[in-house]
């Protein structure tokens, strides 16, 4: 069972803030208690299958340089520096 | 002048000189501008357009070489980046972003000549099934305005219904481009996955997520395939297709091909019975056509909408988690803050669907939680993946409706997002396993359009498109009431 404090606790995880934690705790409640419909599919002894790319199938590893400058989109930076909040 | 053609009329019109890409550009803004203020399918439009337009016109004139497309409208959705101009996602946290180049889409687009008209509408971040999510506001269905067009791509389903594009490109992760094609009575594909490259589309899902062509008939998507698809250096999933040309023999008819109804899609509760009675006619239209029609029954399809959701959420919640306030998106200072506060704060931005998913896609994958979410959700996968395979042995296609639902009133769902999720029933199948499905318009009714979806192989798509327009050459659908 989901409790209101696992839910505050993953948002806190994502970095993101919500106002009405109320408001999605229920719907989330109510999508995860839906998700439970996997406990009922005969899936044990399925294996998880994976997507494999070939290492020949990899674009060659050379340098192409970019023309336009990327960091003038960024509308908090000096010079060559991006600024940044500082990390605790 | 027609501003309903069909992309093969409009390629042989102004190859021919009857009208100019200029004129034909210029027809569509006229159209965009009077009616998209109430639709809202584009979020932007294309202010050089018609320089554009006029440009190729200048290469006809002089005989130049000319790219297939001859100048042609094309509107893409604002996930899909376009060099120079905003994608916006339909997120304020994207909602100044520039494009710095073009997705590989786009890039084939413009070297074939083609007018890049706008960029439409979608819930915010292709996360929605009514485009009610979009930070921007909805866009409306032009069958009746009172309801929604479908979603996420339904800004291009909108844009092609209204007569603002001829062509359209959507994304399709559990059925985005099929769900507003249905709703709005145009033709969506979702393609093989690889069959496009994902280049340049903003990701969200990105293991399971296609661009698909959208059009008004069968064949406008046969040819708007034509152009994306193959192998991209840049997108290490992408296939090489060899180069096929879906147009050629589309109408080759279905005579003599297996056709299998997806029984879990097609009957019991969840359905609409209006839906359901429609479903069943086009089956008995498929036996007319000269296919052999039988129930096939895919077990985990009852699964598929919680695995989606699982695994859509665990993706999207890496996904976005680039979009920081540092490197996307601005909207204060970061001087007094720490960086966690910072970046939540600012994730504020995010609209209701978007920060569900966030949550969510942090729960599911997460310690504890895992094996109960993420893993069974995987082993779902590869179990229908088995499915339908085994059921390919046996059938050419398999059908269902594409949506369980008829389009419905803005605000219906908006509070309830599982019933919600519960639009994509019969659409998210086709992403967890891979292979090509495509929505063909078949009834209107009482002024609301339904859809067909057809499934085939990976790979297939040369004969989905000829199911799909044999069944579109039995249908008799009125013009959109605008």
């Amino acid at each position: 069972m989901v409790t209101k404090e696992d839910i505050e606790h993953v948002a806190k995880l994502m970095r993101i803030d919500i106002d009405n934690t109320d408001q999605y705790f229920e719907q989330i409640q109510k999508i995860l208690n839906y998700f439970d419909i996997l406990d009922k599919a005969n899936i044990e002894s399925e294996e998880i299958s994976v997507q494999e790319v070939s290492i020949n199938d990899l674009r060659d590893d050379k340098y192409t340089p970019f023309e336009s400058k990327l960091i003038d989109q960024l509308k908090n930076y000096k010079g060559s520096y991006i600024r940044a909040p500082k990390m605790n | 002048m027609n501003l309903a053609t069909s992309s093969i009329d409009y390629i042989n019109n102004v190859k021919n000189g009857i009208i100019t890409a200029e004129e034909f550009v210029a027809k569509t803004l006229e159209q965009i501008s009077k009616h998209d203020k109430n639709l809202h399918a584009f979020i932007s439009i294309n202010e050089n357009a018609l320089d554009q337009a006029r440009q190729i016109d200048r290469k006809i004139k002089s005989k130049e070489k000319v790219g297939a497309f001859y100048g042609m409208p094309i509107s893409v959705k604002d996930n899909i980046c376009v060099k120079g101009g905003k994608t916006t996602c339909a997120s304020k946290m994207l909602q100044d972003f520039v494009a710095p180049y073009d997705a590989t889409v786009i890039s084939k687009l413009k070297s074939q000549d083609a007018t890049i008209i706008g960029k439409t509408n979608l819930d915010e971040f292709a996360m929605g099934v009514a485009t009610e999510f979009s930070a921007f506001g909805p866009s409306r269905n032009p069958w009746n305005q009172e309801y929604v067009p479908g979603g996420s791509s339904g800004g291009s389903a909108v844009s092609i219904s209204a007569l603002e594009c001829v062509l359209s490109l959507g994304s399709d992760t559990g059925g985005s481009v099929r769900n507003p094609a249905s709703f709005c009575s145009v033709v969506g594909l979702k393609p093989t996955y690889g069959l496009v490259s994902r280049y340049g589309l903003v990701s969200y899902a990105n293991t399971i997520e296609q661009i698909g062509p959208m059009g008004r008939k069968v064949e406008d998507t046969a040819l708007l395939l034509n152009h994306i698809a193959g192998k991209d250096p840049n997108d290490n999933t992408s296939i090489d297709n060899g180069s096929q040309d879906y147009l050629e023999g589309i109408d080759a008819g279905i005579q003599g091909k297996k056709i299998g109804i997806i029984k879990e899609m097609s009957k019991g509760e969840g359905l609409d019975k209006n839906v359901e009675s429609s479903f069943w006619r086009a089956a008995s239209v498929f036996e007319k056509l000269g296919a052999k029609v039988d129930e096939v029954s895919l077990d985990m399809v009852s699964y598929t909408i919680a695995a989606y959701y699982v695994l859509v959420s665990a993706e999207a919640g890496s996904n976005l988690a680039r979009y920081d306030n540092i490197r996307y998106g601005y909207d204060f200072d970061s001087e007094g803050y720490e960086f966690n506060s910072y970046v939540s704060k600012a994730r504020k931005n995010f609209g209701p669907e978007v920060t569900r998913r966030m949550i969510l896609g942090g729960f599911v994958p997460s310690a504890g939680f895992a094996g109960k979410y993420l893993l069974k959700a995987l082993k779902v996968k590869s179990k229908l993946t088995k499915e339908i395979q085994e059921a390919f042995k046996k059938f050419d296609f398999l059908i269902s409706p594409t949506v369980p639902i008829l389009p419905f009133k803005f605000g219906e769902k908006i509070n309830d997002p599982l019933a919600m999720y519960l639009a994509d029933t019969n659409t998210a199948t086709a992403n967890l396993t891979n292979v090509p499905a495509i929505s063909v318009p078949f009834e209107i009714h009482n002024g609301l359009p339904i859809g067909i979806q057809i499934h085939a192989n990976i790979l297939q798509e040369k004969q989905l498109l000829q199911a799909a327009y044999a069944l579109q050459s039995t249908t008799n659908i009125p013009g959109v009431p605008l």
